[in-house]
């Protein structure tokens, strides 16, 4: 099938890259082995390691510089799909606080009810022995608590639901 | 002494128990509900259960622990770093029931583990001190009359305080009151004290401080410096040793004073004495650490002695086996401590499974860990994985070994320190030795490590491609689809 004629969008962890033609013919890569790559771009010269893959060839783990990626090559189809899961999500608003890290309520500073304006505290999460107080960034009203002083919470918690 | 108990967890109770094999000791392992799979317990001759998660109902339960010494015949604790370390009342029980304490007197570490006590106590010995007001506030009225008369930026300190907790820097008088309760609290939850001091903010400050080991006939000595001006969050991250500015001249200065410091209180065991140092190489004396530091091992590297050894060989009962002279600086050492930490979001902890662990190996390497592939790491503690520390015949090459160590460290299921590492060794002001304690502040952003992620990662999608058009060209069937993920790629 030779070198693709559109654009590719690849997925790489976070990130997301949108390779011409051009760009994907250009790259000096060679590939030494099946699972070694060797990469020279603006005169620096990068081994690439080819981890994991899965059947379609499309998502691999390959190790750059030390450094593990998850590699996905999305193609039109997918990227529709992406599209489609992306609109739907950006249209949400700031619904609720959640715990930015595991850790111990030590404090709650707001009840239900309450209106907060940007920059008030919320409550104090100890976390490894640190005392860190959790802000809101928005002008809200709090519609539920859902922790209690002394309680332990998870990364990604619900801490306050806001109207 | 025949039986060892560790009063610690994780890296540093493993490290501990290694040299207490070595010298033909038996090891006691102690660990909360959470640690039972922990190489340190797997690794100990016996262990004993102390309770759930927790340090409040485990690690920090001294009665337990020195009922259990009663019951297995314990000759010594040794309490590592945090915990129990720098308890006086803990060690000074430890003494009354017959146990040896491996660290130092309770005396010497009650007036050390008092910033204010330790300030009275060194008056007399010539010491060079910060400016500040040397006693206890509570009323943030007195605070701000204090605050004023030194000038802003004040930093506020626990009178107990270590490793930053209950340390605030106050730019202005408006943020005094809040930060001043933030720290008394702090202070309170982790010392059970919570009296803070405050003052005058040194600035462009490095940290450099000196170990120091004292047997109970009054030899003392000091091993030389540590470097550890690189920190986030006032805890230190990338320590080394010897540091780059000391000259041979402010070496022998600072090592005396350290030494002095230490004969003021009648310390014995290994202690570290901190100084702050300004940008023309005045230095003043901060505090004494009556521990073993995190940081020891780039000292065991650049001097060849096993502090733990020397530690138990002092608790024993020895004399030193060497003097000051005798001790030799040996190339150069760096330390990097590996935290679940992310450093793309202000270094918050990052909890999670290590689903990949692997460690560097190789010649002038040192992995100090406590933990294994597809543990999880606990909210209950602190967040280090590991300490990562290199040995090389001059400051390039272990600055070229660390590099190189933190790209062969695999570690992946949690956010860590090591890409931070690659930033501070890659740093020119890293490089060329001049840096202080506003390193991070002054030139870290997450941004930095994000646009080298970028970089790779988009070299990855390069590679992607080219792999995904070469195995399409090849028109292969399908293998194997049940096992789609996992098919690894070792023909």
């Amino acid at each position: 099938m030779g070198s693709p004629e559109k654009n590719l969008a690849v997925k790489v962890g976070d990130f997301e890259f949108n390779l011409t033609p051009e760009e994907i013919a250009q790259a000096d890569i060679i590939r030494k082995s099946d699972s070694a790559f060797h990469l020279i771009k603006d005169n620096r010269s990068v081994k690439i390691e080819l981890l994991e893959a899965d059947t379609t060839g499309k998502k691999l783990k390959l190790e750059v510089d030390g450094e593990a990626f998850i590699t996905e090559i999305r193609d039109e189809l997918d990227q529709m799909l992406d599209k489609l899961g992306f609109s739907a999500v950006s249209t949400r608003q700031v619904k609720e606080i959640k715990a930015p890290m595991p850790g111990l309520v030590l404090d709650i500073h707001v009840d239900v009810g309450q209106e907060v304006v940007e920059g008030d505290k919320i409550l104090i999460l100890e976390a490894m022995k640190m005392e860190n107080s959790i802000m809101i960034h928005t002008n809200a009203k709090i519609k539920a608590v859902h922790i209690r002083k002394g309680q332990a919470v998870e990364k990604g918690q619900v801490l306050v639901e806001l109207e | 002494m025949k039986k060892i108990l560790v009063a610690n967890r994780g890296e540093i109770a493993l490290r501990i128990m290694r040299t207490i094999r070595r010298m033909g000791i038996r090891s006691v392992a102690v660990y909360s509900e959470v640690d039972r799979q922990s190489p340190h317990v797997l690794f100990a001759d016996e262990a004993v259960c102390l309770g759930p998660a927790p340090s409040s109902q485990s690690y920090l339960n001294g009665d337990k622990i020195i009922a259990i010494c009663r019951e297995l015949g314990v000759d010594g604790i040794h309490p590592g770093y945090g915990f129990l370390s720098e308890n006086a009342d803990f060690a000074r029980k430890v003494e009354d029931a017959g146990i040896a304490f491996i660290g130092p007197g309770p005396e010497a570490m009650r007036i050390m583990g008092s910033k204010l006590a330790a300030k009275e106590c060194v008056k007399g010995y010539n010491i060079p001190m910060v400016p500040g007001i040397d006693e206890a506030i509570e009323d943030v009225g007195v605070a701000k009359e204090i605050a004023q008369k030194v000038g802003y930026p004040v930093l506020i300190k626990a009178s107990a305080g270590g490793g930053g907790k209950g340390m605030r820097i106050v730019e202005k008088e408006s943020d005094l009151e809040e930060q001043m309760q933030r720290a008394i609290s702090e202070a309170r939850s982790a010392f059970g004290d919570g009296s803070v001091f405050i003052e005058k903010y040194v600035n462009s400050p490095r940290h450099v401080e000196i170990q120091v080991l004292a047997d109970k006939f009054g030899n003392t000595v000091h091993l030389f410096e540590r470097e550890c001006s690189i920190q986030r969050r006032h805890q230190k991250v990338v320590e080394e040793s010897p540091s780059s500015v000391l000259t041979p001249e402010i070496r022998k200065k600072m090592g005396e004073a350290a030494v002095m410091v230490a004969k003021s209180c009648n310390y014995t065991s290994t202690g570290t004495v901190e100084f702050l140092m300004d940008d023309k190489l005045n230095f003043y004396f901060l505090e004494m650490n009556t521990r073993l530091q995190v940081e020891h091992p780039v000292t065991e590297m650049i001097t060849g002695i096993d502090l733990v050894e020397e530690q138990i060989r002092i608790a024993r009962g020895e004399k030193l086996g060497f003097t000051q002279e005798d001790l030799k600086i040996n190339g150069h050492a760096i330390e990097l401590r590996v935290y679940a930490e992310d450093p793309l979001n202000k270094f918050l902890p990052s909890i999670g499974t290590l689903t990949t662990y692997v460690k560097p190996e190789g010649e002038g390497i040192r992995v100090d860990d406590g933990y294994e592939e597809g543990m999880t790491i606990p909210i209950y503690y602190d967040p280090m994985i590991a300490k990562l520390a290199v040995h090389g015949k001059d400051r390039t090459e272990a600055i070229q070994k660390l590099k190189q160590a933190i790209q062969d460290y695999k570690i992946e299921g949690v956010a860590t320190t090591l890409p931070f590492g690659t930033f501070v060794l890659e740093h020119e002001a890293f490089i060329s030795g001049h840096f202080d304690t506003h390193f991070v502040g002054k030139y870290y952003t997450p941004d930095m490590i994000r646009e080298k992620q970028k970089a790779n990662a988009y070299l990855a999608a390069l590679a992607a491609v080219k792999y995904w058009e070469h195995e399409s060209m090849q028109l292969k069937p399908v293998e194997n689809k049940t096992t789609s993920w996992k098919r690894r790629l070792a023909h």
